[in-house]
């Protein structure tokens, strides 16, 4: 029962864990990476204040720069061509000038009774979603009634034959100017489907692959249809940030049409009942110090209007190095459009802190929890700097001088190879009067004479005290044991330091032993031609004399001639010597054999000897098979086989 | 002790005379050969340096080589021995030690250099 108990707390543990790493992940949502700044804002009103050119590209101006908050430069000059301009006969010019009519003010595109049939006409199934789209347009900004549910058949006949992005895209912001008794369920499930077929990219983007303009302008009419039946729309928050990344990427555009699809959805994005994006940036960098105490940040929207009615708390604020929290729950004040915090007022230590930054105000406000670090830096102060030379076998010092930034030592000191060079000083923060330990702590010695440097560098102690000692001696190599006078610098350098210091302290003089004098340094003859290696070829072994050869080969031939005569001693001869055809054959066979590993040894290589040894040995084979059958046959013939006889092998 | 030894060595000596067969002893006269042809070979290695080694690997091993076969012939074609080898004639032996010897002193010819 005691395992159970056990073994059921662990998989609870487990599960809070889990449960908790879910939370924590969740709770780190994303946050745009891509805005338009103010000078993106300008320059997309530049693009679309261009003078126009033709129907089109004044519809895109105008009702592009109304989305902005802009109006055109001349109204009744606008007014006056979209009424020359305009072609009753063709849809898509009605519709143009029709759109951009209702964005100037008291402009009225005149139209009779024949383009009113026209126009409603045009909505059947035969007309493509692009005709249906601009003909229902025309006739909502002309106040012109209209059929909603004809309309609605129309659309979803003609989206099962146009799939497309832009035809759905159309038929969405259709249904967005219907009356809202229509049955409209139906079109609004394509906002799903759209969404669905939307290409995340590395989780940063989500477009579609036609690229920015369909993506913005199914932003532009997802939002226009959810608005308009009052529904929230199927686009989680992450993927709201990731199309404001792959929309707002861009800052500068290649069409018109780009620029006019950009502004809608950036009008729509920051004009929505359901989801408002919030961009939050330091202005400039995200530093304080004493001379500049305050944390500025603009909170917008994504026209880079601020958020004036929001309210912008610091949850937390803590060091990164000690983790420790300096802020909790602090707002931010208001001033001309600035979110400001007085930070220097916790009187943090130099470093750098983690933010986190919440957003609050209004429920539609999308990535309103950031994540900011910003960085708390000082002015540093060298204090009590003690120069002085130390014999080697006492450790106490002849005379410690004491220096003052940013003046040098009036006498230079001199140190020879007996004796040691101290230097000791302290790093302290200007306003707090705490130590510091910056990440540049440089102590540079400089021959004036040769322009030879060598840098140290300076530790800290316990007490972070800085010590830096030159044993003369030792560190002759490093000096190519140049004696002479040398220029000592400290060098203090960080990045929360707003005064990095250069301080000529003093001259040292050192003095080296066995002064070798390397004029210049010896990096210049590094590119003079090397000395020739030659090539030694590798000598051949050393022989033994021919005498010595020559005597052990008789030697071991010797034995040779032992067994002639042991052989000849047992009595063995050749009288049982048969003249068969088969037996002659193979004693020649074999003899040829035996002449071929000769023949190899000099001549041949393994493939061509194997060639002819399988000639020769299958023909040495056959017949000694034969010879050998005729040897047993006799054999079996004699009763026993009689030792000590005189038959013989051979 | 010595005296012994030496009593052992002739009465070994005085047996083998007698009661090996002449075949055998041709065998065994074989096998001395091969055996002081090796070990000639081993000496000079010793003295003079192992130069050219392959050389001196080839011919060492030929004598080992053939040792191992001449013995593996002489065990074969032993009256006393021939319940254990019924399906080996003494020609059949003969044979297989002429091819065996052929593979060997191919192999040696190739590596002696």
């Amino acid at each position: 029962s005691v395992c159970i108990l056990f073994f059921s707390s662990f998989l609870l543990g487990l599960l809070s864990s889990l449960v908790l790493s879910g939370l924590v992940l969740g709770a780190h949502a994303l946050t745009p990476s891509h805005h338009l700044a103010a000078s993106d804002v300008a320059r997309l009103e530049a693009v679309l204040s261009q003078s126009f050119t033709d129907l089109q590209s004044a519809y895109y101006s105008i009702v592009g720069l109304n989305k902005l908050g802009v109006s055109v430069a001349d109204t009744d000059e606008a007014c006056r061509f979209l009424q020359s301009n305009v072609d009753p006969t063709s849809i898509a010019s009605l519709f143009y000038a029709a759109e951009a009519s209702q964005s100037l003010s008291g402009c009225e595109i005149p139209v009779s009774n024949e383009t009113r049939d026209f126009l409603l006409a045009a909505v059947s199934e035969d007309s493509t979603i692009s005709q249906i789209h601009n003909s229902v347009s025309t006739l909502s900004s002309l106040g012109l009634p209209l059929a909603s549910q004809e309309v609605v058949s129309a659309l979803t006949s003609r989206i099962t034959k146009e799939d497309n992005v832009y035809a759905i895209t159309l038929a969405l912001q259709t249904a967005a100017h219907l009356s809202q008794q229509a049955d409209l369920s139906g079109i609004l499930e394509e906002i799903e489907d759209l969404a669905a077929r939307l290409d995340d990219l590395g989780g940063v983007y989500l477009q579609f692959e036609e690229g920015l303009e369909a993506t913005a302008l199914f932003v532009t009419a997802a939002y226009a249809l959810s608005d308009h039946v009052d529904m929230e729309p199927p686009l989680k928050e992450d993927q709201v940030i990731q199309l404001v990344n792959s929309i707002f990427s861009k800052k500068s555009w290649d069409s018109l049409s780009e620029a006019f699809s950009v502004a809608c959805a950036a009008a729509a994005l920051s004009n929505n009942r359901f989801h408002v994006p919030v961009i939050v940036s330091a202005l400039g960098p995200a530093t304080v110090s004493h001379r500049q105490p305050l944390l500025q940040l603009q909170v917008t929207n994504v026209l880079c209007d601020p958020l004036t009615s929001a309210s912008v708390v610091v949850e937390s604020a803590s060091s990164v190095t000690t983790k420790s929290a300096i802020l909790n729950q602090s707002p931010f004040s208001l001033r001309d459009g600035i979110f400001e915090l007085n930070f220097m007022n916790s009187q943090p230590a130099s470093g750098y802190y983690q933010f986190a930054v919440a957003v609050t105000g209004d429920s539609r406000l999308v990535a309103n929890h950031i994540e900011l670090k910003v960085k708390v830096s000082t002015e540093v102060v060298i204090s009590n700097m003690d120069l002085s030379v130390v014999d080697k076998d006492q450790s106490i010092g002849t005379k410690t001088t004491r220096v003052d930034y940013p003046s040098k030592a009036k006498n230079s000191f001199v140190a020879d190879s007996h004796q040691n060079f101290a230097m000791s000083f302290q790093l302290v923060d200007v306003n707090t009067g705490v130590e510091l330990t910056p990440h540049q702590t440089f102590v540079r010695l400089h021959n004036q004479k040769t322009g030879q440097e060598v840098v140290f560098v300076a530790e800290p102690d316990s007490k972070n005290l800085y010590k830096f000692e030159l044993d003369t001696a030792e560190r002759k190599s490093e000096f190519d044991s140049i004696s002479g006078t040398y220029a000592l610098y400290l060098i203090v350098g960080d990045a929360t330091l707003e005064n990095p210091i250069l301080w000529n302290v003093a001259d040292v003089v050192l003095k080296f032993l066995d002064e070798e004098a390397p004029a210049t340094v010896q990096t210049k003859t590094l590119y003079v031609p090397k000395p020739e290696i030659k090539h030694l070829f590798r000598e051949p072994e050393k022989r033994p004399p021919t005498v010595v050869s020559n005597t052990f080969t008789a030697l071991v031939l010797s034995p040779f001639l032992l067994l002639l005569i042991l052989w000849i001693k047992l009595g063995a001869n050749i009288s049982n010597f048969s003249f068969s055809p088969s037996c002659i054959l193979f004693h020649v066979g074999h003899a040829a054999m035996l002449g071929l590993m000769y023949v190899y040894w000099t001549h041949l290589n393994m493939f061509q000897t194997l060639k002819y040894l399988a000639i020769l040995g299958s023909f040495t084979f056959l017949a000694g098979n034969r010879m050998l059958a005729q040897k047993a046959v006799k054999r079996s013939k004699v009763p026993h086989w009689i030792p000590l006889s005189s038959s013989t092998l051979v | 002790m010595a005296a012994s030894l030496f009593s052992v060595i002739s009465r070994f000596l005085e047996e083998y005379t007698n009661t090996t067969p002449n075949k055998l002893k041709l065998v065994d006269a074989y096998l001395l050969y091969i055996l002081l042809t090796g070990a000639f070979q081993f000496l000079y290695c010793l003295l003079v340096g192992t130069f050219p080694f392959n050389s001196f690997l080839s011919g060492f091993i030929s004598c080992v080589g053939s040792f191992i076969l001449a013995v593996c012939l002489r065990i074969q074609i032993n009256p006393h021995n021939k319940g254990d080898f019924l399906t080996v004639s003494p020609e059949r032996a003969f044979a297989d030690f002429l091819f065996a010897n052929t593979v060997l002193h191919l192999v040696v010819v190739n590596f002696i250099g």
